[in-house]
């Protein structure tokens, strides 16, 4: 456990001082969130409450956006950027454990995902009750808060496996990140589903979304845990 | 302190290293020699337990490979070819981080005493991106004895390194020398690794020899006496007919006599020659580097010693 706080630190540590991935992780949120509140605010639904609501709703879906797409520059420069440093053998020649490394870097790019998510969401919730009122508070059903809080943090593991997978597996980081991308596109299944439904979501839905990314998250976490060994990094990476 | 026996790796249908048995004792500085791609990075490995050896068994720093991977690793510093350094984290923070990991008891007072020891104290807050390719390797070399480690693994540590730079970091190789850390030194810098070592192994896949330099030199060559004559004599190394005398040939004008001990030999030599009518200008030892030495084993001009 401490081995696994000193990983995180020192990820976090790298990241704050790598500007790409602060753009990555800092940009993104600060778009969606600032685009969403202009809309609510502006044009058609300055005067129809009913297109209002449904332009809450379609903001709503940014929130299962940004914990796929926010892990992505982290965990792409955590592991490439290791490669380019070639810092992963001395790192291998600690007592640090497969499981360590691997949670390590899992971790430290779902977690900031996961809040940067969570606050861009409140942050997105007290400007709009602020500027707009409270009314729209109320189309924040049970399925919703479940989704956001529930499924968007499967969405970001997701997000983490497969690009650790890709990175493992590339020696470029632009590479990496496009690869990633692409590779993560079933992750925004949720998003488009909601968006077909409309307004309509429903909890069964949302649950039978949660289970499939679990199984999801299983095999794609299984699959980089693999990866992650040791003889396997040292041998057969790029 | 490293033992052992019939060590393999396969990749595949390519033995990296074929059955290597090794013996090395605790204090010791020990070259381990061989072109590239002759298996020493991957020996290396095996021994630091970073990857598993398809056969064959090894202690490391008492500790058994395989069953105790993580005691090895928390016994044993690695100091690769390239520093492998974060760029973006200072100097400290690289230390810092590494001294965490293995769980070193006072990580700051730690650092700060390998910072200080190679002279990078004043520059513990530059990045080591920063860092000129020397500065590097030492703070590389800082990062692989902050916990004190029993073996220290060096691989081609001064290879990328520039006259200077190589300079410094093999005079702080030569004063890690203690009575209780041994050092595994890869290398195919052949006059480091004479400079440095008390015994050396050549290495190719297998290995084709061990032992101290001197002694492998004597062992191959045996000893050799040059002697310059004024007036070039043919035929004079025929009428020598001195029982220790093993071989005789002329190299440039030279008459080179193979013996074997030529502090009491020498003497009787000259007397010879000059009772035979040679007049004798010159009387030295021929000295045979360990470059000579190499180049044959590699190039198979002997059979292993």
């Amino acid at each position: 456990m401490a081995r696994l706080k000193v990983l995180l630190l020192k990820e976090w540590r790298e990241s704050l001082r790598n500007k790409m991935v602060l753009f990555g992780v800092i940009f993104l949120p600060i778009v969606m969130v600032g685009a969403s509140i202009f809309m609510l605010t502006t044009g058609e639904a300055e005067s129809d409450p009913v297109a209002r609501i449904a332009l809450f709703n379609m903001s709503l879906l940014y929130f299962m956006v940004l914990p796929v797409v926010i892990p992505l520059a982290i965990a792409v420069y955590s592991i490439v950027g290791e490669k380019e440093q070639t810092t992963l053998e001395p790192l291998l020649a600690t007592p640090v454990t497969d499981t360590e490394l691997f949670l390590g870097k899992a971790l430290a790019s779902a977690i900031p995902a996961i809040l940067v998510n969570w606050i861009s969401f409140g942050v997105f919730l007290l400007t709009t009750r602020f500027l707009v009122g409270g009314f729209l508070m109320q189309t924040l059903t049970l399925p919703w808060l479940t989704s956001i809080f529930g499924v968007s943090p499967l969405l970001a593991m997701f997000s983490v496996g497969v690009t650790m997978i890709v990175s493992s597996r590339a020696s470029d980081a632009r590479a990496a990140y496009q690869f990633s991308s692409l590779a993560v596109l079933p992750g925004l299944i949720p998003m488009i589903v909601y968006s077909a439904m409309k307004t309509l979501v429903d909890l069964r839905l949302v649950l039978l979304e949660g289970g499939l990314l679990l199984l999801g998250c299983f095999i794609v976490l299984r699959i980089a845990i693999r990866l992650f060994r040791r003889e396997q990094i040292l041998t057969r990476w790029k | 302190m490293i033992q052992a026996k019939g060590l393999t790796r396969r990749f595949g249908d390519l033995i990296a290293v074929d059955g290597l048995d090794l013996s090395i004792q605790r204090g010791e500085v020990f070259g381990f020699l061989g072109p590239n791609g002759a298996g020493k990075t991957t020996t290396v490995r095996m021994l630091a337990s970073l990857i598993a050896p398809s056969g064959g068994s090894a202690t490391v720093a008492g500790h058994e490979l395989g069953r105790e991977d993580r005691a090895i690793r928390s016994r044993v510093g690695v100091l690769t070819e390239t520093p492998g350094l974060y760029k973006r984290l200072s100097a400290k923070d690289n230390l810092l981080f590494f001294a965490r990991l293995y769980a070193v008891e006072s990580p700051e007072k730690q650092v700060e005493k390998y910072l200080k020891m190679l002279e990078l104290w004043d520059r513990r807050d530059s990045l080591a991106g920063s860092f000129s390719k020397g500065m590097r390797q030492k703070l590389a070399l800082a990062r692989a004895l902050l916990h004190e480690p029993d073996v220290l693994f060096l691989d081609e540590p001064t290879a990328a390194l520039d006259p200077e730079a190589a300079k410094t970091v093999r005079e702080l190789i030569g004063s890690l020398r203690t009575n209780d850390r041994t050092i595994f030194l890869c290398t195919h810098n052949l006059d480091e690794a004479d400079r440095l070592c008390d015994r050396i192994a050549l290495f190719k896949s297998k290995l084709l020899t061990e032992g101290d330099p001197q002694s492998l030199k004597e062992s191959m060559y045996g000893r050799r006496t040059v002697v310059h004559l004024a007036n070039s004599k043919p035929g004079i190394e025929d009428e020598l007919r001195l029982p220790f005398v093993t071989k005789t040939e002329w190299i440039d004008g030279r008459l080179l006599v193979s013996l074997s001990d030529p502090i009491t030999e020498n003497p009787v030599l000259v007397r010879r020659l000059v009772e035979l009518g040679a007049d004798v200008q010159f009387v030295s030892e021929l000295k045979v580097s360990l470059e000579d030495l190499y180049l044959d084993l590699m190039e198979g001009n002997h059979g292993s010693a």
